[in-house]
C-alpha cells in the first residue's frame, strides 16, 4: 500500500533516469524546463500587471500624473453590450420594422411650462458639449451643420459661442461653465437653451483642462487667457455654491433670457439619485447625467479611469430620483457617456433617458481614429483605432486641434455629411429596436424591454437577468 | 434719498412681494422710456435689474439680494445700501455703485465697466473677472481676485486672506494691510505711470489720494504652465 511507509513499494521495472523524469529528453527546450508554469514568462501577479508596473515607471520618471484625452480605460466598466433587448413575441405585438413608423420627436425642457421655446428635436440624440478649443473651428461647424440637417442640436462647450457654430446649428445649447469663458448677454439671448455645468463624466469634481498647445490666438482671445498657457479651469462656479444659490442663479438666467429657453444642468454621474433630485429642486428644465465613460479632450488620466459611475447605472438612479420626487415629465433627463451607436442609445432610452448626447462618437464620425496620415499617428506613438491624444493638439486627422495645417485635413462639408448620416443611421437603429419591441415612439422603450447578460449589469440597473426574469437582488 | 430730492420724471417701481419676473418686466419697460428709474421697497430681493441695457439710470432704494445688475450691458446702477452675492456678475459695460457693503463674489466674471463699493466687500471680489474695474473703498474679503483673467480690483481699505489667489492677467491693487497672499502672487511696487492709470479710475469717483501706499498684486505665472510647452512631452510613456 502506498500509505504504508514501513514497506516501500517497488516497481516491477527499473526506475527511470532523473533526466527522463524531468523531461530532459531529446525534445527538451533550452532554458525552458517543462513544468515551469506559463507565469514564468508572463507573470501571474494580479496586482503587478505589466500596466501597473509601467505606470509606476511613468510616475517615477515624470513626477506628475499622466494627462490624456479620450475616455476611461478602466476594464471594470460594464458596456451596453451587457444588456440585450427582448422584442415582442407572444405577450406583446411588434410593429413592422421595415414599414411602420415610429416617432422620434423629442421635446426637452417644456415640462414645467415655464419657457416659451422648449427644444423640439427631430431625433432623441444631440451633440455633446465639446468646446471650440478642444475641437477645431471647422469640426465645430461640421457638427452644427450635420446636426441641423437631421433636426437636432449641438452645444457650445465651455469655450464661449463660436460664430461659425451659431451659424451652422439651427439649435444651439450655450454652456456656462464655472470659468465663464466668453460669457456675453447677447450670446445667451441668441442661444436656444442654456446649460450650467457642475461637472462632467470624464472628470467629475474637477474643472476643464486645455493644454497650451491648443490655446491658440483665437482661443486665448475668446477665453481672455494669455496665449499658450495651460488652461486649468475652476470647478466651483464664481457666483453660487450650493443648490439654494443655484436656484437663484437659474432664475437670473431666466430673467436674462426673458423666460424664452430651457435651462439645463449638466453633471458628472456620481450620486445621481440625490444630485438629480437636487438639480430638479433647484429649477432645472433638463438634467444631463454624464456617466464615467464620457469622453474629454484632456484630463488627468487617473480621473478618467477612477472616478464616476457607469452611465447605465446613473440613468436608472436618475430616473428613479425624478419619479420619487414627482418630477418625471416636468424635468427632462438626458444621458451621456460611452454611447457608440443607436443600439447603445436605445438602451439608454429604455433605461429611462428622454434623450442622449454623443461626443466621442460624433468625433469618430468626423474622422477621429480614421486610418489616414499613419505617420502622424506614429509620431504620437499610436495608431488609428488606438489614438487618445487629443490633449496634444496634434490630432492626425484635424478634429481635435488648433493647428491650421492639421485642421485642413478634415473637409468640413464632408464631415457635416458624415455626422448627419451617422445620426440618421443611429436613429434608424433606435427605431428598428423600438419597433421590434412594439413601440410606436422611441420614448415608449422601457426597462421591461431589456434583459441583462451579466449579474453586474443587472445589479447596476435593476434590469432583469436574461431567462430567469428576475433582477439580481441582494 | 428723500422724496423731495427725487427727480420729477422718475419712474418708480415697487418690488415688495411681487413676482420677480413681473418686477423685471416693469424695469425693462421703464428702461425703454429713457427716464430715470427708482426701484423701491426692494426687501433685499434676488435678481433685481438683470441684463439691463445701455443708457439707463436706475436706483435701488435700500438693499438688494443676489445678482443685482448681473449681465449689465451699460446701465448706470445705484444700490443705495447693501447687496448680496455677485452684484454685477458677468457685466459687460456700465457702472454700478453700491452705497453699503457688498456680499460674496462682487463683480464675478465681469467683462467690463466699473463697480464701486463704498463699504467693505465680501469674499472672492472679482473672481474669474475678464475685464473692467472694481473699486472697494473698504476691505476686500477672502480670496479676492481668484483666477481673475483681466481687469483691476482696487481695494482702498486693505485685503483679507488669500488675496489675489491664482491670477491670470488680472491685477489686484491694495492700499492698506493684506492679511495674507494667495498662491502664485508677485507683489510689485507700481510705477508712477501705473499709479496714474489707477488714479484715472478713482478720479471720477472722487477717491484720489496721493498719500496711498499701493501694492500691486499680479500673477507670478508659476501656475500658468503645467509643465512642458512641447506637445511631445505630453505623450503617454
Ligand atoms: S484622432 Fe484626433 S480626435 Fe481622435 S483621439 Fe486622436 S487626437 Fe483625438
Amino acid at each position: 500500500m502506498a500509505h504504508d511507509l514501513s514497506k516501500p513499494y517497488d516497481y516491477p521495472f527499473d526506475v527511470a533516469s532523473e533526466d527522463e523524469i524531468r523531461f530532459r529528453d531529446a525534445g527538451a527546450v533550452d532554458g525552458r524546463p517543462a513544468g515551469v508554469p506559463s507565469s514564468y514568462d508572463e507573470g501571474g501577479s494580479t496586482r503587478w500587471t505589466p500596466e501597473a508596473i509601467s505606470e509606476v515607471h511613468a510616475l517615477a520618471q515624470l513626477g506628475r500624473y499622466q494627462v490624456r484625452g479620450y475616455n476611461t480605460f478602466n476594464k471594470q466598466m460594464p458596456t451596453f453590450d451587457d444588456l440585450t433587448f427582448v422584442p415582442a413575441t407572444m405577450t406583446r405585438l411588434p410593429l413592422e420594422g421595415y414599414r411602420e413608423s415610429c416617432d422620434t420627436t423629442t421635446v426637452l425642457g417644456g415640462g414645467r411650462g415655464l419657457v416659451e421655446r422648449p427644444l423640439e428635436l427631430k431625433i432623441p440624440i444631440y451633440i455633446a458639449s465639446m468646446s471650440f478649443g478642444a475641437l477645431s473651428a471647422s469640426a465645430k461647424a461640421s457638427l452644427g451643420y450635420g446636426a441641423s440637417k437631421v433636426g437636432t442640436m449641438t452645444c457650445t462647450g465651455e469655450g464661449g459661442m463660436l460664430e461659425e457654430e451659431r451659424e451652422a446649428s439651427q439649435r444651439l445649447l450655450y454652456q456656462m461653465s464655472p470659468a465663464r469663458y466668453g460669457v456675453d448677454l447677447d450670446h445667451l439671448r441668441r442661444a436656444d437653451a442654456l446649460e450650467i455645468v457642475v461637472g462632467q463624466g470624464a472628470k467629475p469634481g474637477t474643472g476643464g483642462l486645455l493644454l497650451g498647445m491648443k490655446v491658440s490666438p483665437r482661443v486665448s482671445e475668446m477665453r481672455t487667457l494669455p496665449e499658450g498657457v495651460d488652461q486649468r479651469s475652476t470647478i466651483r462656479h464664481p457666483d453660487f455654491l450650493g443648490a439654494d444659490d443655484l436656484a437663484v442663479k437659474i432664475e437670473e438666467l431666466r430673467i436674462a433670457t426673458n423666460y424664452q429657453v430651457p435651462i439645463f444642468i449638466k453633471m458628472g454621474a456620481t450620486r445621481p439619485r440625490f444630485d438629480v433630485a437636487v438639480a430638479a429642486k433647484a429649477g432645472a428644465d433638463v438634467v444631463v447625467v454624464d456617466g464615467a465613460e464620457g469622453g474629454t479632450g484632456a484630463s488627468p488620466e487617473l480621473l478618467l479611469n477612477h472616478t464616476g459611475i457607469p452611465t447605465m447605472s446613473a440613468i436608472r438612479a436618475a430616473r428613479e430620483a425624478l419619479d420619487e420626487c414627482g418630477m418625471s415629465g416636468k424635468v427632462s433627463l438626458v444621458a451621456a457617456g460611452g454611447i457608440r451607436s443607436g443600439v447603445d442609445a436605445a438602451k439608454c432610452l429604455a433605461l429611462g433617458a428622454d434623450a442622449v448626447m454623443i461626443g466621442n462618437a460624433a468625433m469618430v464620425a468626423l474622422g477621429c481614429n480614421s486610418p489616414r496620415y499613419l505617420e502622424d499617428y506614429q509620431a504620437l506613438g499610436t495608431s488609428p483605432g488606438a489614438c487618445h491624444h487629443c490633449h496634444t493638439g496634434r490630432c492626425p486627422v484635424g478634429v481635435a486641434t488648433q493647428d491650421p495645417d492639421l485642421e485642413a485635413r478634415m473637409n468640413p462639408n464632408a464631415g457635416a455629411e458624415r455626422v448627419a448620416r451617422y445620426l440618421t443611421a443611429m436613429t434608424m437603429e433606435i427605431t428598428a429596436l423600438a419597433k421590434a419591441c412594439g413601440k410606436s415612439s422611441v420614448h415608449n422603450l422601457e426597462t421591461e424591454d431589456l434583459r441583462a447578460l451579466s449579474f453586474q449589469a443587472s445589479a447596476f440597473t435593476g434590469v432583469k437577468m436574461a431567462g430567469i426574469d428576475r433582477a439580481y437582488d441582494w | 434719498m428723500s422724496n423731495a430730492a427725487r427727480q420729477t420724471d422718475e419712474i418708480v417701481i415697487e418690488v415688495g412681494q411681487r413676482h420677480i419676473r413681473e418686477v423685471n418686466q416693469d424695469i425693462m419697460a421703464a428702461c425703454a422710456t429713457g427716464r430715470p428709474i427708482r426701484v423701491v421697497n426692494t426687501l433685499s430681493r434676488h435678481n433685481l435689474g438683470v441684463g439691463l441695457p445701455d443708457n439707463v439710470d436706475i436706483t435701488f432704494e435700500g438693499s438688494v439680494g443676489y445678482y443685482c445688475g448681473g449681465l449689465n450691458t451699460g446701465a448706470n446702477i445705484t444700490i443705495e445700501r447693501n447687496c448680496g452675492w455677485a452684484a454685477g456678475e458677468g457685466m459687460a459695460k456700465g457702472h454700478i455703485t453700491i452705497g453699503g457693503y457688498a456680499g460674496m463674489s462682487c463683480g464675478a466674471a465681469m467683462i467690463g465697466g466699473t463697480i464701486h463699493v463704498k463699504g467693505d466687500a465680501g469674499p472672492r471680489v472679482g473672481v474669474a473677472m475678464k475685464g473692467g474695474n472694481i473699486v472697494v473703498e473698504g476691505k476686500i474679503g477672502y480670496q479676492s481676485g481668484f483666477m481673475a483673467h483681466a481687469g483691476r480690483i482696487i481695494a482702498l481699505g486693505g485685503a483679507g486672506e488669500s488675496c489675489a489667489d491664482a491670477l491670470w492677467q488680472g491685477e489686484v491693487w491694495v492700499a492698506g494691510g493684506i492679511d495674507s497672499l494667495g498662491v502664485d502672487v508677485d507683489v510689485i511696487e507700481p510705477t508712477p505711470e501705473e499709479v496714474a492709470e489707477v488714479d484715472a479710475i478713482l478720479d471720477p469717483l472722487g477717491l484720489v489720494d496721493s498719500s496711498r501706499n499701493w501694492r500691486k498684486l499680479v500673477s507670478g505665472q508659476r501656475l500658468w504652465y503645467f509643465e512642458s510647452r512641447d506637445a511631445s512631452a505630453w505623450l503617454m510613456i
